[in-house]
């Protein structure tokens, strides 16, 4: 697995932002491309590779430096850590606003905590020395409890970085008719939001994620959302108790939120709550497609997109392969002893590097 | 008159071997005056500036379809106070391996400047490595494989030839170093 935490000696009182710089095997007179202040350059290796930068030095362990060039880091210099908010050889950049989350879903991949940072002076930072054209992702927790942040955040990264796109997970419980100016403001085609419903129906959505009155607020969320212009993905993991519901839902879809940009449906994540609770939750849709064939055929005869996002393609009818693209992000991605001789490894997105062993797919395979 | 020693490089990697391949530490012997070091008449023209070429990977691709977001698993920082610019900047100071290195984060930020080049392991750079690697190898610093990477072995190898060669010992792939070993970035 790639690590979102490395080892970093440096002398500082507070938490910094930096990016690191390496410039081998470039020639003499190329090295300086207008650096930034924040740009630290790696001047030798030994035990620890060192960089230099305006600021000062700091020192990077147990990582080679060809392996971080360019990245953005969040030191944190009392720990003598660093967080790599920006890998700037990887597509699947996120940055975690918050842990504190009003909602509390039954398969939450990362339960929330009570606790609160605010890091956007940080983010902000580390965005603006993301590699050209880099989309970053926005999760939490609940990123909207902190929505004048984030909205400032936005305003002020995408008009000092024209070329940045973000990809911002939100629940939806929060917008109000205020946000609408500072929305519309914002360059639609930059922005992705992707907001979770789980189910028709309002007593199963709730439920799942524990919380009362949420999927009315939710629907009113999504029509603030069309009408501020933005672009949708609308996020759907699969479970026993709202696969049944799955027609319905893509009937929903296409009556009522014809709008939106994508629909993903998505398999479950072994982590968090759903690791705990993986029998009850996981459904195996390698046995039962039919239902999630059904409410794909139906959106996307209405013209809506719609994708499976972390199917391994093998569990996927031929057919409906080309919907299931690879999306579990590099540094979690994973394949099973079955996968090594497998024919369509190239354009599969694998397991989740904490899939269980059991891994509770019936048919596993590229014949099946 | 003096005797001369060369040591080229395409000669080495072409197999001319002393018998035992251990590190040739082949010093350049200068002439007193103005003659040029061993280095200077390998130097190479490099018409073709690596780190200003590697190709740019879109992410646009992927910016759609994504799995979770979640569970990074968190950032612990105390109380995040962002410093307030200071009015002074002293001047960097490095100091020896013992404690942990200064850093002040700079006070302004100024116009923020864009990463155009994707770095790390684009295909050229990997080439460059392994074209490193096989150099290194000729020359008996280097045992493992040659396969692009950079990691500690090379490191360590590198760290060696630079200093066996009276080069800047940085255990990095300097323009310097790529000039010693006669490899162009073109």
């Amino acid at each position: 697995m790639i690590p979102l935490r490395i080892k970093v000696d440096a002398n500082a009182d507070e938490p910094f932002v930096v990016r690191l710089r390496s410039f081998e095997g470039s020639v003499a007179g190329d090295i300086p491309i207008a650096l930034d202040a924040r740009d630290v350059v790696l001047e030798r290796v030994s035990d620890a590779a060192e960089y230099r930068g305006e600021g000062g030095c700091i020192r990077v362990h147990g990582i080679d430096p060809s392996q971080i060039d360019g990245d953005v880091l969040l030191v944190n210099p009392h720990r003598g850590s660093a967080d790599r908010l920006v890998r700037a050889s990887s597509p699947h950049n996120t940055f975690l606003v918050t842990e504190r989350c009003d909602q509390l879903c039954v398969m939450c991949s990362q339960p929330p905590k009570a606790h609160h940072v605010d890091l956007f002076a940080h983010f902000e930072a580390a965005a603006l020395l993301a590699p050209e054209g880099a989309t970053i992702g926005i999760s939490g927790g609940e990123p909207t409890l902190y929505k004048e942040e984030l909205l400032n955040f936005l305003v002020q990264t995408m008009g000092k970085r024209t070329d940045l796109r973000f990809h911002i997970l939100t629940n939806g419980q929060h917008f109000d008719e205020l946000d609408m100016p500072m929305m519309r403001s914002l360059e639609r085609e930059r922005i992705v939001w992707g907001v979770p419903l789980y189910c028709r129906s309002p007593e199963v959505h709730d439920e799942i994620v524990g919380k009362q009155g949420a999927h009315a607020r939710l629907v009113e969320t999504l029509g603030f959302l069309c009408r501020a212009g933005a672009q949708i993905e609308l996020r759907t993991v699969l479970m026993k108790r709202n696969a049944p519901g799955l027609t319905a839902l893509a009937r929903f879809i296409t009556s009522t939120l014809p709008f939106i940009q994508t629909w993903a449906i998505m398999q479950l994540e072994s982590i968090g709550y759903a690791r705990q609770n993986w029998q009850r939750l996981f459904h195996d849709s390698s046995a039962e497609f039919d239902g999630v064939g059904r409410a794909l055929d139906l959106v996307r005869s209405r013209g809506i997109e719609a994708q499976l996002y972390n199917f391994p393609l093998c569990t996927v009818p031929a057919s409906y392969r080309h919907l299931a693209p690879p999306t579990i992000s590099d540094w979690k991605r994973a394949y099973l002893d079955e996968c090594r001789d497998c024919t369509i490894k190239d354009g599969c997105g694998g397991f989740f590097e904490w899939h269980p062993k059991k891994h509770g797919y019936a048919k596993l395979g590229a014949q099946s | 008159m003096k005797k001369r020693l060369f040591a080229i490089p395409s000669l080495l990697a072409a197999g001319f071997l002393p018998a035992e391949t251990q590190a040739l530490t082949i010093k350049p012997t200068f002439d007193d005056g103005n003659a040029k070091s061993l280095f200077d008449i390998f130097k190479l023209d490099h018409v073709y500036t690596l780190a200003g070429h590697r190709s740019h990977s879109s992410h646009r691709s992927h910016s759609s379809h994504r799995s979770h977001r979640s569970s990074t698993g968190g950032y612990s920082y105390r109380a995040p106070v962002y410093r307030a610019p200071a009015p002074a900047y002293s001047a960097p100071i490095y100091r020896a391996p013992a404690p942990a290195p200064t850093y002040q984060p700079p006070a302004t930020a100024p116009a923020p400047a864009p990463l155009k080049v994707l770095p790390g392991n684009a295909q050229r750079f990997t080439e460059i490595v392994r074209e490193v690697q096989f150099a290194m190898m000729a020359f008996g610093y280097y045992v493992g494989e040659l396969d692009g990477v950079l990691g500690p072995d090379m490191r360590v190898a590198l760290s060696k030839m630079q200093g066996d060669y009276g080069l800047k010992v940085t255990g990095t792939i300097t323009p310097e170093t790529l000039t010693a070993l006669r490899i162009a970035a073109q």
